[in-house]
């Protein structure tokens, strides 16, 4: 039968694999379960299309697999003789059921008993418990394979299929009684029972033969029963399908269903319809009718022979198993057919009754109409248009090739009537386009027919190529669907109008005033105008299914499993998940009408909050907003984000506590005032930076001023008061940069002041007299020449001076434009914000007029050539009428490109990151990592006086070395030269400074510890190397932070300290043995003085017993008790080892007999004072000394402008601006 | 069609040229090769050996060949063997003949590049059409010439049309190594994924570890990279330079690793660098003096 076969089966899902073997659907997920001939067991979510699970665990083919109903388990069976129950929650087999002595076809679940049964090759079933996981019944009788043994949906009945040609129907009542209630049971129902049934021939009652079904003539492969009939289905290697009957006494033959021309492999019943199912190895999946036992519909595949065939039990799916793989897949679409008219739907069932439902008063009515006659029985209508002005229906189907009726409805609705009047033809869609008239659209024809209620042509109209179906296109137009493309077709003017390229459009929904459309396909929704102009576009990965629109102009879609919004301008989220599909018919406020796939209406409540805020927010409607976020609990995150993104910062500002997020929505809406509440609150220095950017774009002087405070950035904070013309404020700012010692700063602020005196100070104070001169001279200050002259000692003809210029100073302020701000950006104050504020807060507009004055003041002190100045002002002069806001406004973007352009000239530049290095930073390593040796020794003698830089070398190559690495990049090519930092997560490349090696912590830990070790074992000529690279590897260094300062300090007090202490202890060594010191009475003088200065330094404790002990020592031998003794106490006061204090002890004991020194030396105990690192000899304290800048050492003062004995670097009593470690 | 698509023949070959697995790429077997391939192939051979050090070997092998491509090579291997001039003069001929080929775009760039012409090479390389190899060279130039704004341009427009080639992959991670920050990182995966893979691993990716690690502070990690690639080559010049630079960061001693490197490459960058810096310091140093001798 040629009609009957359907190419086009409605797959729902297709899997590839090996041979599937078993199928079962889980009763309520999406899923199903596959086992495969090659041994695994699949799980899949047939919705979604993907993979769940795979379960490895039977050795060869599975070829039986079922889920429990309730609970997450499910059983198969194998080839290896083995039934298996497994968990898929904990997705492991729990348990094995062994018994079978062949292999296992099938498994079942009990619909309510613990029970599973198996059918097995070993001509046995078997019913097992798996609770108590045994074997409680063996059903013997059959005499060949037996391929399938099912349990009876709701009787005590199993039925069974073998190879023996016969089916069996076998009664379990008697296993139910002995195993479900065992104590209930009395004697006498045991004998009764025993009685009552026939008992086998083995005295088994437990399961008996009912009947025997004899009618194949070879074997069967699968035997179902009815869910609710006694009916049984059987298919057969005789190629043919079966149907019995039974009573309570007996069972028959009903008929035969052919048509399968090789062995049937599987067949069930329809769960709900009159439908037998039934597959073959001959490709092909067969519909046939229960009643009539004609085939309905056949499916064939091409290559893949089908073995097994299920269906889902409650809804209509059905999955078939082929030699590679899976389909599952429906019989009918399910799409009730329906429309809607202003406050009713009207709709088609199941049973083909036209039915309308009322939404306001949500009730259904008696069914209309029926609609048997239409199309084939097996055929559901596929669409309903409406006429209200005549109340007439056009139903079109696809049976037969398509067809229509146009029908009216009756009057009074009075109950199932067949239709009467109708008017019907042939076509793949009809539409309703005008009151009077209907579209037909022949597909087969390429033809659409307009016409009249009459059912008489009016018009022919040849649609594009390839059109696959038509919709109302508004009044007096088509829309027509191609593969491709959508097309706007005027039906009065023949022609189409519009066209938009939107592929696989399958259903239309215009909007409740019919001025958009939706566009459906099966992946996207497309909204149009009217006149078929794309607003916008949203792609789903899961099926969309219907939509419908909100009166307020919200589309409201259905996927698979959500009902989801959109709006005009494609924002889309979802409103609500979905149980099982429905098709949304219509949405009033809450509400979400939908037919479900039985065609019944249902009725969905939604929260609405989320798509109106958002409609709302686009339509500016501030009231409803205002509502919304009054009444709803709308506020949280994800809001906030929502309307930082869409660009309605000022209006998130106003859920937000957060005062990090608090201001950086207010940067972004530019309300300052916030910004620098929340600022404040935080007080971190990236926020106040950025708080200076967006307030400099404001031109609001006085926020810049507070932030530049905050950040100290002194630089900028001088420019700015320049630039407001605040010299009040400047000359403290020169007073901060004497008082910071920053020379440059102090350079920079008497320059904008214009204060030549204090630039010839400052450079006669850092020795660069010839720029002093220079200074001098070309501000015409002779007198101050001249003293300058006879300070370095040279007279004027010595020098040659370059041309001078005109001196520069810098023009004067002519309004005071620090007092108060300029005129400020308009802060975005949205009516929103302002009901929100319950207030309206203006701009004070008083200030603007002196501020657009104040304007040229900034313009022209930026100018430096004297001359063009006042040609400038004259300018200004001239056009002082048009000053005001624009002028104001012109300055603020000039003020923010001169920063600009101090960026990009760095950047341009194409100078390398050591350059950087060196401007970014005032240390003198970082210079000298930077390669810039000269500027790294300038700052060293600037900060330090040092003058003698040899003992740096290593340390400053050491430096150098540290800061490149060298990549290996295209070949034949140098390698890349990269810049190693310390400043690893810097990117800026105005902070990136380099790496400096040796950092104080691994002088701490390495050096340090090292410089104590030859203290501790006497090798004091390391030692004092060692003290020294310590102090070069601190004098070139770099920190972090100021309490590393503090350890760098300290540090370098210790290493000077030992360092001292060292070259006291070798100085008296030198003076030679001890028996050529004894014969000279000097030496020995020096000697026992220098043993006692040798005590002096701060050493650590141990460290000074040594030297106390040394000093004891070398005091009592040579009969200086005194000395002795004060050493022997010092010693005892300090504590430490027991046999050490003894010593000392006895030796205290024996110098205070007599407490007198033989040898008068220059050490008194009980004075304070230092040791000159010089000379060795006490500066007593009161006494004028020099230091070393850098370490601390001190001196004699004759030892003024001599190099540092400790350090080697610095000049002795050359004072700078102190030691630089920290930018 | 370009050579670097995913269904190219050569692209294994490229690979292991770029990863700098130059023996792998020298013997790769060019004999299924379709015709017109061979000359690539040969081209890429070449350059490896060439990139391996036998620079004479090379010349002889084109000796009196006449394709653009192998002149072009030819011109390689003399810059190669330091015969900067006779390079230069082949290179210059080759720019103004045969600007449009890809090959002579390269390698007579990379010749220029090499002799400090930095502009005529950029002016030459800019005539490509789609040529990974030619945006790699052009990055690396505007690298040294600390432009690092105009390479990370030319990466951004390579990637979007070559997405995740290898050469793109590593000028960006070449260019991430000069931006910093979180590119470092980036950089470091792009090296690490490299230089661990067995397949892939070669003494420069090994290096190119190790700089990202050194960058990123993570001493330790470069350490042991560099040692592995000192292992595989006790010779090379980059895993000795940044062994040094390793070594005085933690440090440690490197007089030993500076003798192996004026040993093996004499006129190393390092070398000549210290050497100048060396000097600037003393004369700088002469400046000063204190005011009293000691």
């Amino acid at each position: 039968m040629a009609t009957n076969s359907s190419p086009n089966m409605l797959t729902k899902f297709e899997s590839k694999s090996s041979r599937a073997k078993g199928i079962a659907f889980h009763p309520k997920r999406p899923w199903i379960l596959v086992s495969l001939h090659s041994s695994t067991i699949q799980l899949w979510d047939y919705r979604m299309g993907t993979l769940i699970d795979r379960f490895e665990e039977h050795d060869g083919p599975v070829r039986g697999v079922d889920f429990h109903k309730t609970q997450p388990l499910f059983v198969s069976g194998g080839d290896d003789y083995k039934i298996k129950v497994w968990s898929y929650q904990t997705r492991r087999c729990l348990f094995t059921l062994n018994g079978h002595l062949d292999y296992v076809r099938t498994v079942f679940f009990h619909h309510e008993l613990p029970w599973i049964i198996s059918s097995s090759d070993d001509q046995t079933i078997r019913i097992w418990n798996w609770q108590n996981r045994s074997l409680i019944c063996t059903m013997t009788g059959h005499n060949h394979y037996t391929m399938c043994a099912q349990f009876h949906p709701k009787d005590d009945l199993v039925v069974s299929a073998s190879l023996d040609q016969s089916v069996r129907v076998w009664d379990i009542s008697g296993l139910r009684k002995k195993h479900s209630a065992p104590t209930s049971m009395t004697f006498e129902d045991q004998m009764s029972r025993g009685n009552q049934n026939q008992a086998d021939m083995f005295g088994n009652t437990d399961a008996v033969v009912k009947f025997v079904l004899e009618g194949h003539d070879r074997g069967v492969n699968w035997v179902a029963f009815h869910p609710t009939l006694p009916l049984i289905v059987s298919a057969g290697d005789d190629r043919l399908v079966k149907l019995w009957r039974m009573s309570e006494t007996k069972a028959w033959e009903v008929d035969t269903c052919r048509g399968h021309f090789q062995n049937a492999s599987g067949c069930l019943f329809h769960p709900h319809q009159d439908l037998i199912l039934s597959c073959g190895e001959d490709k092909t999946i067969r519909v046939w009718d229960l009643n009539k036992r004609t085939s309905v519909q056949s499916f064939k595949r091409e290559n893949d022979r089908f073995w097994v065939i299920a269906a889902h039990p409650e809804i209509n799916l059905f999955a078939a198993g082929h030699d590679n793989g899976v389909m599952v897949f429906k019989l009918e679409r399910e799409r009730p057919a329906s429309a809607f008219y202003q406050n009713n739907l009207f709709f088609i069932t199941r049973e083909k009754h036209v039915r309308s439902y009322d939404f306001q008063k949500n009730v259904e009515s008696p069914t209309l109409l029926t609609l048997k006659k239409l199309g084939s029985p097996w055929v559901p209508p596929r669409s309903l248009s409406y006429n209200p002005a005549e109340r007439a229906i056009l139903v079109t189907s696809p049976a037969d090739g398509g067809s229509y009726e146009l029908i009216n409805l009756p009057r009074d609705g009075s109950g199932s009537m067949d239709a009467t009047d109708t008017k019907r033809g042939q076509g793949t869609s009809a539409v309703f386009v005008a009151r009077n008239r209907f579209a037909v659209f022949n597909a087969a024809s390429q033809q659409i027919d307009i016409r009249d209620l009459s059912n008489s042509t009016t018009k022919t109209i040849k649609p594009p190529t390839g059109t696959t179906d038509i919709y109302f296109g508004g009044t007096g137009n088509l829309l027509l669907i191609t593969p491709t493309a959508v097309h706007l077709y005027d039906i009065q003017q023949k022609k189409a109008t519009a066209e938009l390229t939107v592929a696989g459009v399958k259903y239309v929904v215009w909007s409740n005033d019919g001025l958009y459309a939706a566009l459906l396909s099966k992946h996207n929704v497309t909204i149009v105008t009217k006149t078929l102009e794309q607003v916008s576009t949203l792609h789903e990965t899961i099926r969309i299914k219907s939509a419908t629109w909100d009166d307020a102009g919200v589309l409201l879609y259905s996927t698979l499993n959500h009902i989801k919004y959109t709006l005009l301008n494609g924002d889309n989220g979802i409103v609500r998940t979905l149980d099982q599909t429905v098709y949304l018919v219509r949405v009033k406020a809450r509400t979400v009408y939908c037919l479900d796939r039985n065609a019944k209406p249902k009725i969905l409540n939604i929260d609405p909050t989320e798509y109106r805020f958002k409609l709302a927010l686009v339509k500016r409607n501030y009231e409803e907003m205002l509502q919304i976020i009054k009444n709803s609990s709308l506020v949280g995150q994800s809001i906030i984000s929502y309307l930082q993104k869409k660009g309605y910062p000022e209006i998130a500002l106003q859920f937000v506590q957060d005062p990090q997020t608090r201001f950086e929505l207010a940067i972004e809406c530019g309300n300052l005032d916030v910004a620098v509440e929340m600022a404040k609150q935080l007080d971190r220095p990236k926020l106040w930076s950025r708080l200076t950017t967006e307030a400099l774009a404001h031109g609001n002087h006085q926020i810049v001023e507070m932030a530049y405070q905050k950040l100290r950035q002194f630089d900028k904070l001088s420019f700015l008061y320049l630039a407001t013309g605040d010299e009040a404020k400047l000359t403290r700012m020169a007073k901060i940069a004497e008082h910071r010692g920053d020379f440059t700063a102090r350079f920079q602020n008497a320059l904008y002041l214009g204060d030549v005196n204090d630039r010839i100070a400052m450079f006669k104070e850092i020795d660069l007299y010839p720029l002093a001169y220079m200074t001098a001279k070309s501000h015409g200050l002779e007198e101050e020449c001249e003293s300058i002259l006879e300070a370095t000692g040279l007279t004027e003809d010595q020098i040659t001076l370059p041309a001078l210029g005109s001196p520069l100073s810098p023009p004067k302020p002519i309004v005071s434009t620090f007092k108060a701000n300029w005129p400020t950006k308009a802060t975005s104050q949205s009516f929103f914000e302002k009901a929100l504020l319950g207030q309206v807060e203006g701009l004070s507009l008083e200030d603007e007029p002196i501020a657009a004055s104040n304007a040229f003041g900034f313009d022209e002190a930026g100018e430096e050539d004297g001359a063009k100045r006042n040609g400038g002002l004259a300018e200004a002069d001239d056009d002082e009428d048009a000053a005001g806001w624009d002028m104001g406004d012109d300055i603020v973007p000039e003020v923010e490109s001169d920063f600009v352009n101090v960026d990009s000239a760095e950047a341009g530049a194409g100078s390398s990151e050591a350059d950087l290095w060196a401007r970014n930073s005032p240390i003198a390593a970082d210079h000298v990592a930077g390669g810039s040796f000269e500027t790294a020794m300038q700052l060293l003698n600037r900060q330090l006086g040092a003058v003698n830089f040899a003992p740096l070398k290593p340390r400053f190559l050491e430096i150098y070395e540290a800061t490149k690495t060298y990549l290996p990049a295209s070949v034949c090519l140098p390698p890349l030269i990269n810049y190693v930092r310390r400043t690893v997560d810097e990117t800026d490349p105005r902070k990136v400074l380099p790496i400096i090696p040796r950092d104080i912590e691994s002088l701490a830990t390495n050096d340090l510890q090292k410089g104590y070790t030859a203290m501790r074992t006497n090798k004091l000529q390391d030692g004092e190397v060692v003290f020294q690279g310590i102090l070069h590897a601190l004098l070139v260094n770099a920190v972090s932070t100021a309490s590393e300062v503090e350890e760098a300090k300290k540090l370098i007090t210790t290493a000077c300290e030992y360092a001292i202490a060292m070259s006291i202890e070798l100085e008296r060594r030198k003076l030679g043995t001890d028996e050529e010191v004894a014969k000279s009475p000097e030496k020995l003088k020096r000697s026992l003085e220098l043993a006692a200065y040798f005590t002096i330094p701060k050493l650590e404790v141990p460290h000074r017993q040594i030297a106390l002990t040394s000093g004891m020592k070398l005091a009592y031998q040579n009969k200086n008790f005194n000395s002795a003794l004060s050493f022997a106490n010092r010693m005892l006061a300090n504590g430490g080892a027991a046999k050490m204090l003894d010593n000392a002890k006895k030796i205290k004991a024996q110098c205070e007999r007599n407490p007198n020194d033989a040898i008068e030396i220059e050490f008194d105990q009980f004075a304070e004072f230092d040791i000159c690192a010089a000379s060795h000899t006490p500066i007593y304290s009161g006494s004028a000394f020099e230091v070393c800048a850098f370490d601390g050492s001190k001196y004699h003062s004759k030892y003024k402008g001599t190099v540092c004995a400790v350090c080697g670097v610095c000049e002795v009593g050359k004072n700078g601006s102190g030691l630089k470690l920290v930018a | 069609m370009d050579p670097f698509s995913a269904e190219g023949e050569l692209l294994n070959l490229h690979n292991y040229f770029h990863q700098g697995q130059f023996q792998e790429a020298i013997d790769f077997d060019t004999a299924g090769l379709s015709a017109e391939n061979q000359l690539p192939a040969r081209v890429l051979s070449l350059r490896a050996q060439i990139a391996l050090g036998h620079a004479e070997d090379v010349i002889a092998d084109v000796e009196g060949e006449v394709d653009v491509e192998l002149v072009a090579v030819r011109a390689l291997a003399e810059s190669a063997g330091g015969n900067e001039s006779k390079a230069v003069k082949i290179a210059e001929k080759l720019a103004s003949e045969s600007a449009d080929n890809n090959t002579v775009q390269i390698l007579a760039g990379t010749v220029l590049q090499a002799a400090g012409k930095s502009e005529e090479a950029l002016a030459l390389l800019s005539q490509h059409q789609g040529n990974l190899e030619a945006v790699a060279l052009i990055v690396q130039i505007h690298l040294e010439q600390n432009r690092t704004d105009l390479a990370i341009k030319e990466v951004a427009a390579a990637r979007r049309w070559a997405q995740d080639s290898l050469l793109v992959n590593l000028a960006e991670s070449w260019v991430g190594l000069r931006v910093g920050g979180e590119k470092y990182q980036q950089a470091f995966y792009v090296f690490e994924e490299l230089a661990q893979a067995p397949a892939t691993s070669s003494i420069q990716s090994l290096i190119s570890q190790a700089v990202a690690e050194v960058h990123l502070g993570r001493l330790d990690e470069a350490e042991a990279a560099l040692k592995q690639a000192i292992a595989k080559d006790p010779k090379n010049a980059e895993a000795i330079s940044n062994s040094i630079v390793l070594n005085v960061i933690q440090g440690k001693d490197t007089a030993q690793l500076k003798s192996d490197l004026q040993s093996a490459v004499p006129n190393h960058h390092f070398l000549t660098d210290l050497q100048e810096k060396s000097s600037l310091f003393d004369k700088a140093a002469t400046k000063y003096s204190a005011k009293v001798a000691a």
